[in-house]
């Protein structure tokens, strides 16, 4: 009873956490005030890949289409797609229906954008649940588990793209419960929902595929079992296990039919079309102005000869997008979630435990870290820290539930953490409630010369926004503002965080009588 | 095997899996040769299809260096020349008298293919002496092979591949020889270090590095005197190649030291460079370091890089493993070492695009440390249990897109850096107009090379420096041997030019054609009754 208690009340104060800094305005686009700058670069359709998403929803749901009309068009760019002389969706289609419901149910009360958005922070929930929930099974104490949990969802960017619409947390949410299902069940049959995830994972976006194959290989090897015998070693290969696989087949079906219906070839991926950047006045894509002579049918041809799936990818890459995600100042983890480094701490720990889970995790922290320092674009266009990493933000959160279990009476190590929490706390709960516009380093002098004034490439950008009692949050623009200052509904946000998780820390720390599992 | 309750089950005896297992560990040997082999062929043909194996200008000069030994106005030893050392090119005096052999780069790839081969089998012997397991040494042979960088340098008539063969069989008889103290292995060690001081100068840092370690290793155990002797051993055999090169230089140059400080040595290209403001690196320690990290990672990949070091390091901290072998593994950090001190102290030059500048230059030199990280990582793989697995996946990850995306510096190094040179042109133009005449054509193989093998014409018609008396006559009087020139005009570092333009006989011909490479002039006609067509100049010795 007590700990249905403990966890509804978990539950509630991570959702209330969360309504409260979701990011949007009252009211429902329609396709003609989609473009206003009130929704677009003034409100929650600030970037492009939130302005993808949420055109190709409305297309299905308003006009029936997987083929956008000139507005919604218009709205998406540059990050929309031209093909066969229509305009689609440059993003795979995943995130765009699963959001369908919340934007219906947030349409019914006038808030049909917040509904949306909502969907989003509900797997951010959900996948703060399931670090939990995973920690615990590997071992981890409970107490231990639930801060980690509170860590990945406000002291990492996850928090920024828990609120607004972007494809992270549902993937995050398809790698984590993959892995909380082989952790919980053994047997072959429930890696049916393993292997519908992972054909899910690429209906939300195309790389996930690699994240997901750590886990897939490993749920491959619960069709062999090992048996050693005197004298012998039997094998035993589960035959109808490959039945279970029939259930990716549903993803990838939709999936191979969205291709063709939208853009003309079932296996002509969205991120690999001709992207317009622009749209004239006719309605015709066209180039950039950019103040450059560029041919349009030239740039095209070159666009359309650069997409191949390998050109996205190249190893010579590595060291510098590794830099960039690492301790670059305008993305680099250093900067944005420090906290998150504490998770080295459980590695000799989680060595010693020989477990194939934490391969399996270590695996897919791996493959996130390489493809997207191997990735062209490594700072995630304009965005808040390195969003690319969110899912490897969710492991690391595992094992950071390890390295405070391990090193529970450490001192050294509980006032790293509380210094690491507060500061990571408050960047990142900045990001959640201002803007998630913060260019590259490298883009910033080109910036200037246009704008004529210091631009800030890392988190101060967002500093500066709330300084200007400005917030993008729903709550803080439609209630809280007559009560408050951006600022104070900033501080009240970051006390109430830095509360419960202290609180929780605190008794895990000293009130837990004697020596628990794991402890050094 | 029967079927059981929807499973189909599979049963072996233990000794029957020990058998096999005996087998693998037996053939595997075997099959690493051959496979190897297989993967050297395949990659050459690739490369002699798409003819990216003769891009790098290097390659064309050393066939060429090799050719003229056997073929020209004035073929013999003596046309080893100075500044590159040797061996490679006398290994290609076998062959290289076939043109076939010459014009498709094969007598040079041949060794490189050997040693490509050679040192994918001394990965695994490396690893197997450190009792690694076969999967170990699988892997790291593998880390080797599936470098596209590795492949392409090995299917090339350069020189890297021979020199890394030649360091790592050396390093790895210095090992048996640290583990079982068997003098046999240290001259075999300063056998295979001899070779490699005639192929690079990297391998004269390894003579000065392994010299450094077999004292450390001899004097805490043996004492001075016993230290000594062994000391002077090595070196005798050792150091036989750089006393055979100072000799060398003496006789054929007059200077010992022609090889450091003579026209063609690097020490004036890199002079030239450091006057042109371009030679960052030398006296900056760290942009030296920069400038090599950077090459090492563009040429192994930047997770081989983080691999290979974490299995150093796990090396050195295993308790397990005695302190004569960790010393002697450093040696495999030797190239690294070498080529910083040579950016800093100016002997080297390296240039990467996007740190200096916009171009590429010898960022090849970057692969030398491939054989290293291999090793490293076949025991890092070895040691690090389930883990493995992880090192395994990722591995496989980063090379499946290393290929897609056909990510090879040293392919752009020879393309579109500075080591390559587009001299189709000239060279197109002499093999058209030039090849159905009598007649010599007049040249400096210096800054040329490149055009000489390009057009497939016969060494015998180029009258160039290393024709002795022909080169002499020529410069002086070219109206009676050369009935064509090819020279940079006004470039007075093409040492046609510089002599050329002050004869009188050089207002004898005609600029027939301007090309950005060089230029083309041809002996005007009615002067060709006073040309010599033949090789009637007396013997030359």
């Amino acid at each position: 009873m007590k700990n249905i208690i403990l966890n509804f009340f978990f539950i509630l104060f991570m959702a209330v956490i969360l309504a409260l800094c979701i990011r949007g305005i009252p009211g429902t686009p329609t396709e003609q005030d989609l473009n206003d700058s009130k929704w677009k670069d003034e409100g929650p359709f600030e970037l492009s890949p939130d302005r993808g998403r949420f055109a190709l929803m409305m297309s299905v749901v308003e006009n029936n289409s997987f083929q956008f009309s000139l507005p919604i068009a218009r709205f998406a760019a540059p990050d929309v797609a031209y093909t066969n002389s229509h305009y689609v969706s440059l993003f795979a289609p995943g995130v765009s229906f699963l959001i369908v419901p919340g934007y219906l149910i947030g349409k019914m009360f006038g808030v049909g954008q917040v509904g949306s958005f909502a969907i989003i922070a509900l797997f951010g929930l959900l996948n703060a649940l399931l670090i939990r929930a995973i920690s615990i099974r590997l071992g981890a104490h409970k107490l231990a588990a639930t801060v980690a949990g509170l860590v990945f969802l406000f002291a990492t960017p996850a928090f920024t793209y828990a609120v607004t619409l972007y494809q992270h947390h549902i993937s995050t949410f398809l790698i984590l419960l993959s892995v909380y299902v082989l952790a919980k069940w053994k047997g072959i049959w429930p890696l049916a929902i393993v292997w519908f995830l992972t054909g899910l994972s690429i209906v939300i976006d195309n790389p996930n595929i690699i994240f997901m194959m750590p886990i897939a290989l490993f749920a491959l090897g619960r069709f062999f079992v090992v048996y050693h015998e005197e004298h012998k070693i039997k094998i035993q290969f589960k035959v109808f296990g490959i039945l279970t696989l029939l259930t990716a087949l549903i993803p990838l079906t939709f999936f191979l039919l969205y291709n063709q219906a939208a853009n003309g070839d079932y296996q002509q991926l969205s991120g690999t079309l001709t992207r317009a950047k622009a749209i004239d006045a006719k309605g015709n894509p066209t180039v950039p102005d950019i103040g450059s002579n560029i041919d349009a049918a030239s740039y095209f041809r070159r666009e359309a000869e650069n997409k191949s799936v390998g050109a996205f990818f190249l190893t010579r890459n590595l060291l510098n997008g590794f830099y960039i995600h690492s301790i670059s100042p305008d993305r680099g983890l250093i900067y944005y979630t420090p906290i998150i480094l504490l998770a080295a701490f459980s590695f000799p720990a989680v060595r010693k435990s020989n477990s194939l889970i934490h391969v399996i995790l270590v695996g897919v922290i791996g493959s996130i870290i390489l493809l997207y320092s191997m990735w062209s674009d490594p700072w995630g266009g304009w965005a808040f820290g390195s969003r690319y990493l969110i899912p490897a933000y969710a492991v690391a959160a595992i094992f950071l539930s390890f390295a405070l279990t391990v090193f529970r009476k450490n001192q050294f190590f509980q006032l790293l953490f509380i210094v690491l929490l507060f500061y990571s706390v408050c960047v990142n709960t900045l990001g959640a409630i201002t803007t998630s516009r913060i260019p590259p380093k490298v883009e910033t002098l080109a910036l200037e010369k246009l704008s004529g004034r210091e631009e800030k490439f890392s988190y101060n950008r967002t500093f500066d926004y709330i300084m200007e009692n400005r917030s993008k949050s729903f709550a803080f623009q439609t209630f809280a503002y007559k009560h408050m200052d951006a600022w104070q509904f900033f501080i009240f946000l970051v006390m109430s965080i830095l509360s419960v998780t202290m609180g929780i820390l605190i008794y895990f720390w000293f009130f837990i009588k004697g020596r628990i599992k794991h402890e050094i | 095997m029967k079927f059981n309750k929807g499973s189909l089950e599979v049963s072996f005896q233990t000794t029957t899996i020990e058998k096999l297992t005996r087998i693998a560990e037996k053939y595997s040997y075997a099959a690493i040769v051959f496979l190897l082999a297989t993967v050297s062929i395949f990659s050459f043909l690739v490369y002699l299809e798409n003819g990216l194996g003769l891009s790098y200008n290097d390659a064309r000069s050393h066939l060429d260096i090799g050719r003229r030994v056997v073929e020209g106005l004035k073929p013999g030893l003596a046309q080893l020349g100075s500044v590159w050392l040797p061996l490679p090119h006398l290994l290609m005096v076998p062959t290289i008298w076939n043109d076939f052999m010459w014009h498709t780069g094969l007598s040079g790839a041949l060794q490189s293919m050997i040693s490509f081969v050679g040192t994918g089998i001394l990965i695994y012997h490396f690893l197997k002496e450190l009792k690694v397991g076969l999967l170990g040494r699988i892997v790291g042979i593998s880390v080797f092979v599936a470098n596209l960088n590795v492949l392409y340098m090995q299917s090339t008539a350069m020189t890297e591949l021979l020199l890394l063969a030649t360091m790592t069989v050396a390093v790895y008889e210095l090992l048996l020889w640290s583990k079982n103290e068997v003098t046999y292995h240290l001259v075999k060690s300063s056998f295979w270090i001899m070779l490699a001081t005639l192929i690079r100068y990297d391998g004269w840092f390894l003579f000065g590095y392994v010299g450094l370690l077999i004292i450390i290793l001899t004097i805490r155990k043996r004492g001075f005197k016993v230290t000594e002797g062994i000391f002077l051993a090595y070196c005798t055999l050792a150091g036989f190649g750089i006393v055979l090169w100072f000799v060398w230089n003496q006789l054929i140059f007059k200077d010992a030291l022609y090889f450091v400080f003579g026209p063609f040595s690097a020490k004036a290209q890199q002079n030239q460079l450091e006057q042109a403001g371009v030679l960052a690196t030398k006296g900056n320690l760290f942009y030296s370091i920069q400038i090599y990290f950077y090459a090492l990672v563009y040429n192994s990949g930047a997770f081989t890089v983080f691999l290979g070091i974490l299995g150093a390091l796990m090396l050195w901290m295993d308790k397990t493993v005695k302190s004569s072998v960790k010393i002697v593994t450093t040696a495999l950090f030797a190239p690294f070492i070498f080529n910083i001190l040579a950016l800093y102290l100016g002997h080297s030059v390296l240039f990467i695009q996007g740190l200096s500048g916009n171009t590429w230059f010898n960022a090849r030199y970057g692969l030398m440390m491939m054989p290293s990280f291999a090793i490293f990582i076949g025991y890092l793989v070895h040691k690090s249990k389930l883990y493995s697995l992880v090192a395994i996946g990722l591995l496989l990850f980063v090379t499946y897109f290393s290929f897609t995306s056909q990510d090879a510096v040293t392919i752009d190094d020879a393309t579109v850096g500075s080591s390559q040179k587009n001299v189709s042109e000239v060279s197109g133009w002499l093999s058209q107009n030039a090849k159905d005449k009598e007649g010599y054509i007049l040249i400096s193989a210096a800054s040329h090379d490149a055009i000489i093998f390009s057009s497939g014409l016969p060494m015998g018609r180029y009258i160039h420096e290393g024709t002795g008396t022909y080169w002499e006559s020529a410069t002086t009087g070219p109206e009676h041997w050369a009935r064509w020139i090819i020279m940079r005009t006004n470039d007075t570092n093409d040492l046609t030019f510089k002599a050329v333009s002050k004869t009188p006989g050089y207002k004898l011909y005609n600029k027939v054609e301007s090309y950005p490479f060089a230029d083309i002039y041809e002996l005007k006609s009615e002067y060709l009754k006073q040309l010599n067509t033949k090789p009637n100049l007396p013997k030359q010795r």
